[in-house]
């Protein structure tokens, strides 16, 4: 299987670590972060598969981080991972060109079957 | 009949009479319905008839003080008349007495021949005379002419001649004398040329007196008579007393001229007299004259008028009081039922402000539970995915399957979570033209087997007015599927299910399903909507599925409604805007997003 190289930003430290390490268990190269501005500036360096990104961000909003990335990264599928979505978000965040909006709690599978369909769309 | 007449009475109350909406009481801005109709029926009626009735009353007294004034004047005509005609009578009689006196000398009076010759002549020129007499002034009769033979009669010792010697004339009262007849005397004194004097004395019938006054007499209710001074009836009357009894009214006071007054006879009946006390120009008489008139005889045609009068105030009273009773009535009823519409619109109002609220907790709650739950799943996760992946705990079959416990219980959460999300997030609505006959098939698809099988009769009327409506399809099965599922549960096997559908007004249809299944009690009503209210059993409803369907429909820009009676079923009635996109653009504008 095709190593994924994902980036989780989720300000919640233990559940960004968790998904991290349950997803490298399944073959992932996770990277974690904890808020907007270290998500853009890991991004800036590396290439990633996979964003999973969290609304509620101590410093930028979801949303926000989610346009910045967009502005230099067309492609890189972003799933909107949060506790606190509402419908507003969720049209938003369609809008600004996420892949996904999911709610906490995830799945781990139906994370793994998003992955698959995302490594089969860029094979 | 008494209880078909009280139906019909109680079919014909107004509806705020019996009020049975108690639930409502608070929303209501007035609250004693019946006390307000009382009231205002009292004042109208008070109002419209007060002036009616004054009027009443003072067109009374014044037809009354017109009546009596008019009765006085009569009565004092006819007794002016009367008078002057009995007055007449009496001088006519004395002057013919003086003229004979003056004119004939005491020798001839005193010839037994030119004497009866003299009563002839008298008798033939006024008529009513009886006797004749002489009578020196020593009080002995010495001349006499008439039926009886009274010459040489002493009448010195008697009262009228003493009274004759002092006033030169003399009337007397009506007596009976020892003739036993009726009569008058009357007297003239005269002089003889040697200075002695002498009486000239006549008797008069009183025939003629009684007919002269009973041509003044006025009707059946009319009464004249004469009455002496001392009150002993002079002629006979119709209703005071016959001759020479005591008169049953009083004596009037003594006034020189004629007069009119109004009191009670003797029997309490009111009354009008006049009297007259009789007086000639030569000599005072005895006589009162008194003509009566008894008030409600004279008083007919008035009190006839009187009583048309008071049949038609009866009349109109009545009407006032029935079209007052019936206005009343009416606007009463019309001030309940808007009052009685607001206060379902308050507490309808009231309802989903509370659902609202309870949504929005909800949802605060589901929030805050969801990233610890997601800790929870990601960590119990992990923990299993060791055990899975790493070979030494992959044996240990009771870890895992406690494990899996827990994974399953976030589940459950997770599941509880999302449900209340639902009721107040809104999801996507997507906007389609819907068939409403299609989704009602789709839906009772789900249940056919179960119809078949508990023989329930599903009906599906949908009026063929009904157009194609635009919404969302798959939020309307939801709804429509979780309503006909909860019909299912509560009916038994072998009852109805009815699903109707028309049209209402332009923009709206009405979805109706009515089962004739358990039904809820009046209390529950108010709470089916709110989340996790359930009447199944512990562990068989999330309580959540009505607060659901009640979302969605919200989300559909329509309205819920329900009507239920225990033992009878219930019926929940859906309201859905045939164009849900203009509807929503109509909400985004007016809210300004």
């Amino acid at each position: 299987m095709k190593q994924y190289n994902l980036l989780i930003v989720d300000d919640e430290q233990r559940f960004a670590d968790m998904l991290a390490r349950r997803l490298n268990l399944r073959g992932c190269n996770c990277e974690v972060c904890y808020s907007g501005r270290e998500a853009l500036n890991i991004l800036k360096q590396k290439k990633m598969h996979l964003i999973l990104l969290d609304l509620y961000l101590p410093d930028i909003y979801g949303t926000e981080v989610l346009t910045r990335i967009r502005k230099n990264d067309e492609r890189t599928p972003v799933i909107i991972v949060t506790g606190h979505g509402t419908e507003k978000d969720r049209r938003e965040c369609m809008q600004r060109g996420a892949y996904a909006f999911m709610h906490k709690p995830v799945g781990i599978d139906e994370l793994m079957t998003i992955l698959a369909e995302i490594g089969e769309k860029s094979a | 009949m008494i209880g078909r007449f009280r139906q019909l009475l109680g079919s014909l109350r107004p509806e705020f009479y019996h009020r049975t909406s108690e639930h409502l009481n608070p929303y209501f801005t007035f609250t004693d319905y019946r006390k307000i109709w009382g009231v205002g029926i009292f004042l109208l009626a008070v109002t419209a008839l007060l002036p009616l009735m004054v009027v009443t009353v003072i067109y009374y007294q014044l037809i009354q003080k017109s009546v009596d004034s008019e009765l006085i004047l009569r009565t004092e005509r006819v007794a002016s008349n009367a008078r002057r005609a009995v007055t007449f009578f009496l001088e006519e009689r004395l002057n013919a007495l003086r003229f004979t006196v003056n004119e004939i000398d005491y020798g001839r009076l005193t010839n037994p021949d030119d004497f009866a010759e003299l009563l002839r002549n008298l008798k033939l020129g006024f008529g009513g005379l009886t006797d004749l007499s002489v009578i020196s002034h020593a009080g002995i009769q010495v001349a006499y002419a008439g039926p009886f033979h009274l010459e040489g009669k002493d009448y010195s010792k008697q009262a009228w001649f003493a009274e004759c010697q002092n006033c030169n004339f003399y009337v007397s009262e009506i007596f009976r004398g020892y003739r036993d007849l009726p009569h008058i005397i009357i007297a003239v004194k005269s002089f003889r040329p040697d200075g002695t004097h002498f009486i000239l004395r006549a008797t008069l019938e009183t025939e003629r007196l009684i007919q002269t006054l009973s041509s003044y007499k006025t009707g059946e209710h009319a009464d004249i008579f004469l009455a002496s001074r001392s009150g002993i009836m002079q002629t006979p009357s119709k209703f005071y007393g016959d001759l020479f009894e005591k008169m049953a009214l009083p004596v009037p006071d003594y006034s020189p001229r004629t007069q009119t007054v109004m009191a009670a006879d003797g029997q309490g009946r009111p009354i009008i007299t006049g009297y007259a006390f009789i007086s000639t120009q030569i000599a005072d008489t005895p006589f009162i004259l008194m003509v009566t008139k008894q008030k409600a005889g004279m008083m007919g045609v008035w009190l006839e008028l009187r009583s048309k009068i008071n049949w038609l105030v009866g009349f109109s009273i009545m009407v006032i009081i029935i079209v007052i009773a019936i206005t009343c009535t009416f606007m009463v009823n019309k001030l309940y039922l808007a009052d009685k519409a607001k206060a379902e619109a308050m507490a309808v109002m009231e309802q989903n402000n509370q659902l609202a609220s309870i949504g929005q907790l909800a949802a605060g709650v589901a929030h805050e539970i969801n990233n610890p739950l997601a800790l929870i799943n990601e960590t119990a996760g992990y923990v299993k995915d060791l055990f899975v992946i790493k070979e030494q705990y992959s044996k240990d079959d009771e870890l895992l399957e406690n494990i899996d416990y827990i994974l399953e219980a976030v589940a459950r959460c997770g599941t509880i979570t999302r449900q209340l999300l639902g009721f107040s997030r809104k999801f996507d609505v997507k906007i389609q033209r819907v068939n409403l006959n299609e989704v009602i098939s789709d839906v009772l698809v789900f249940h056919n087997k179960e119809a078949e099988y508990r023989n329930v009769n599903v009906f599906v009327d949908i009026s063929k007015d009904i157009p194609e409506i635009e919404t969302d399809r798959g939020k309307l099965q939801q709804v429509l599927l979780n309503l006909v599922s909860n019909a299912f549960q509560a009916v038994d096997n072998g009852c109805n299910l009815d699903i109707t559908a028309l049209p209402e007004g332009v923009n709206k249809v009405s979805i109706t399903i009515c089962d004739n299944g358990c039904g809820m009690p009046e209390e529950n009503l108010s709470k089916i909507f709110e989340p996790f209210f359930t009447t199944k059993e512990r562990g068989k409803g999330t309580g959540l599925g009505l607060t659901i369907t009640y979302g969605l429909v919200k989300k559909l820009h329509g309205n819920i409604s329900v009507k239920s009676r225990e033992n009878e079923g219930t019926e929940f009635i859906i309201t859905l805007p045939i164009h849900l996109q203009e509807e929503m653009r109509k909400d985004e504008n007016s809210f300004g997003r």
